[in-house]
């Protein structure tokens, strides 16, 4: 929470002071994918998703390359192995951004709202208060049942909400919903 | 009318003189020229007549009854379908008549839930004193418990039904737009401007090639009624525009073919917009919409959601709405600050028209070079607020901070300084859980 005085200062938000109205000047941020370091406990996923999210990756490329090897060596033409080049060097620059992009998602829990935050090329934060959830989705497909993990997913009346935590382990992901649905149900003010 | 009731017996012969219009366009001039004016007559009745058939049996297993605190319709033949609609989820009721209703005196309802893709269930159609009966028995069983008492007393004094489509809307008058307004700023539109241009086109094809068939004059002045359709059809949807404010509601009337009467609870506007198109700016006019929540964005048939506020008007017109719509709000003295200087990287032309202010209750944006955008976001509006930042924006040390609504795009404060989108983030979460807790 940050400090209560920054809450009654009504006013245009000041383009030349860095930090706009800080409460503190400790709440200043210290880096982009790090906002209120003191007031926010950021929480990573399993790093699990990582081998759930390269084996997606490998299941997509090898049906492309399958079919482009197979136009390869049937037509012989050049194209073809450009294009398979091009989708094997996609992969492993993929892979490596899988690693770190999984390793950037976060969540954190506060009072009153749920942050999340992902995404390394385009960085995202959602802040999303319990109280304008409508339902919340738990979901677990085969891959990521087979690695023991879920994906809670929070929606709000905006289509562009965008509170999804993937790779959570079931016990948390139950936790998290509970809670969710608890503290939602607790402050619930729909529209 | 705890009983299923069906709609109005002449339902399915709107439903099929509607789809004859549909066939007709559907099967085009080409195909008339094809395969002869005889064959297309006949193509027209078989198909109208299937969809009158279907329109009958959809009609016979069409149904809806009010259960409790809840709206069912049942509907479909082979993919039986019961659809419950809980009341307090219901955004607004809105009764339409299309042309051909009107003409038969028949209406359509119009329910719009929240969280609903699309308008969520049309009832058409019902008498005219059936429609507004029902109207009013769903609004006060949807009413907030407190108000439901009070909305029900009003409503009770009105002899609604038939005569009320034709009188102005209840409740205190707030502004009547002038036809001549309508008119005038509807020529002020890039389509009415190369209307011309197209003309002259047509005519010298037609002139110097004597080799221009009647198909093709015909197919070119279809495609050209289809670029004007817009204007004209803002121009009939908007005529005799009145505003009228009820209570807590706003009550919006409009419409020369279509007459529409819309009601609005004030409490379930989430956004309001203002716009300045380029044509309209000498003459000092603007727009203003509206979104409610529950009205989808992604629906096709955009004609039927509540969102103009005020097709054309001056800004102290505007203003004295704004200000009627979202009390302590004034449209001229917003404390708008624009993007830090490194942002006309991104911007290079638009960096002073884009803004973002905060005021006592509402969040601002401002964007669009030629055609100027404002969006004004209560704080108790809020569903979310994300921040998002782009690789472009990484390496300027931008980012963009989004308010987002139920219903609509929200307001997005584009290309902050990174710490003051930060802030501007914490800020508009604070604001919004106090807005929330005194509302």
């Amino acid at each position: 929470m940050r400090a209560p005085q920054a809450r009654t200062e009504a006013g245009p938000v000041s383009d030349d002071a860095p930090g706009g109205p800080p409460p503190t000047p400790s709440a200043v941020p210290t880096s982009p994918l790090e906002p209120w370091p003191d007031t926010v406990r950021w929480q990573s996923i399993s790093t699990d998703l990582i081998w759930v999210e390269l084996l997606r990756l490998v299941a997509g490329v090898a049906v492309v390359s399958t079919v482009l090897g197979v136009g390869w060596a049937l037509t012989d033409s050049w194209p073809f192995g450009v294009a398979l080049a091009a989708v094997l060097l996609f992969a492993v620059w993929r892979a490596v951004t899988i690693v770190r992009a999984v390793r950037a998602w976060g969540y954190a829990e506060r009072e009153d709202d749920l942050l999340v935050r992902h995404g390394l090329l385009v960085r995202r934060l959602s802040i999303v208060p319990y109280s304008r959830m409508q339902f919340v989705d738990v979901s677990a497909g085969p891959l990521e049942r087979a690695f023991n993990l879920a994906t809670v997913q929070l929606h709000t009346a905006a289509a562009a909400s965008d509170a999804r935590v993937p790779g959570l382990r079931p016990a948390e992901a139950s936790r998290l919903r509970d809670r969710l649905t608890a503290l939602g149900e607790d402050r619930a003010e729909g529209l | 009318m705890t009983t299923r009731q069906r709609l109005h017996p002449l339902s399915p012969a709107l439903h099929g003189a509607k789809s004859l219009v549909v066939v007709i366009a559907g099967l085009s001039w080409s195909t008339l020229s094809r395969v002869g004016f005889g064959w297309f007559v006949a193509m027209v009745v078989v198909l109208a007549l299937g969809a009158s058939v279907l329109a009958v049996v959809s009609w016979y297993n069409t149904g809806y009854q009010v259960v409790g605190r809840e709206l069912r319709i049942h509907e479909g033949l082979l993919w039986r379908r019961t659809r419950a609609i809980p009341l307090e989820r219901l955004q607004a009721v809105e009764v339409v008549r299309p042309l051909l209703a009107q003409l038969t005196g028949l209406a359509e309802l119009r329910l719009e839930v929240v969280g609903g893709g699309k308008t969520e269930a049309p009832l058409a159609f019902l008498s005219v004193a059936e429609a507004a009966a029902l109207r009013q028995r769903l609004l006060a069983l949807a009413g907030r418990p407190t108000a439901a008492a009070a909305a029900g007393g009003a409503q009770a004094q009105q002899p609604v039904p038939a005569g009320a489509e034709t009188s102005a809307p209840a409740g205190r008058p707030l502004h009547a737009v002038r036809n001549r307004d309508l008119l005038i700023s509807q020529l002020l539109t890039p389509q009415a401007f190369l209307l011309p241009f197209g003309v002259a086109f047509v005519a010298t094809q037609f002139l110097s090639e004597g080799s221009w068939s009647f198909i093709a004059v015909a197919s070119t002045l279809t495609a050209m009624a289809g670029v004007l359709l817009q204007p004209v059809r803002r121009v009939l949807d908007d005529w005799r525009f009145q505003l009228a404010r009820d209570d807590d509601r706003l009550r919006i009337r409009n419409g020369l073919l279509e007459t529409r009467v819309q009601t609005v609870p004030l409490h379930r506007v989430q956004t309001v917009g203002v716009t300045w198109p380029l044509l309209w700016r000498f003459k000092g006019w603007l727009r203003l919409r509206l979104e409610v929540a529950g009205y989808s964005a992604g629906e096709l048939d955009g004609r039927n959601r509540p969102d103009r506020l005020l097709p054309v008007g001056d800004q102290p017109t505007g203003e004295a709405i704004v200000a009627e719509v979202l009390p302590g709000v004034a449209l001229s003295s917003l404390p708008l600050s624009p993007p830090p200087t490194r942002a006309r990287w991104v911007n290079p032309l638009s960096r002073q028209v884009l803004g973002a202010g905060l005021t006592e209750q509402v969040f601002v944006v401002r964007s669009g070079l030629l055609t100027r955008r404002l969006t004004i976001v209560p704080y108790a509006r809020f569903q979310s607020v994300r921040v998002v930042q782009g690789p472009v924006q990484r390496l300027l040390g931008l980012a963009t901070v989004h308010a987002d609504t139920a219903g609509g795009s929200g307001a997005a404060a584009v290309d902050r300084d990174i710490a003051d989108a930060w802030a501007l983030a914490a800020e508009l979460t604070t604001r919004s859980q106090i807005a929330r807790r005194n509302s």
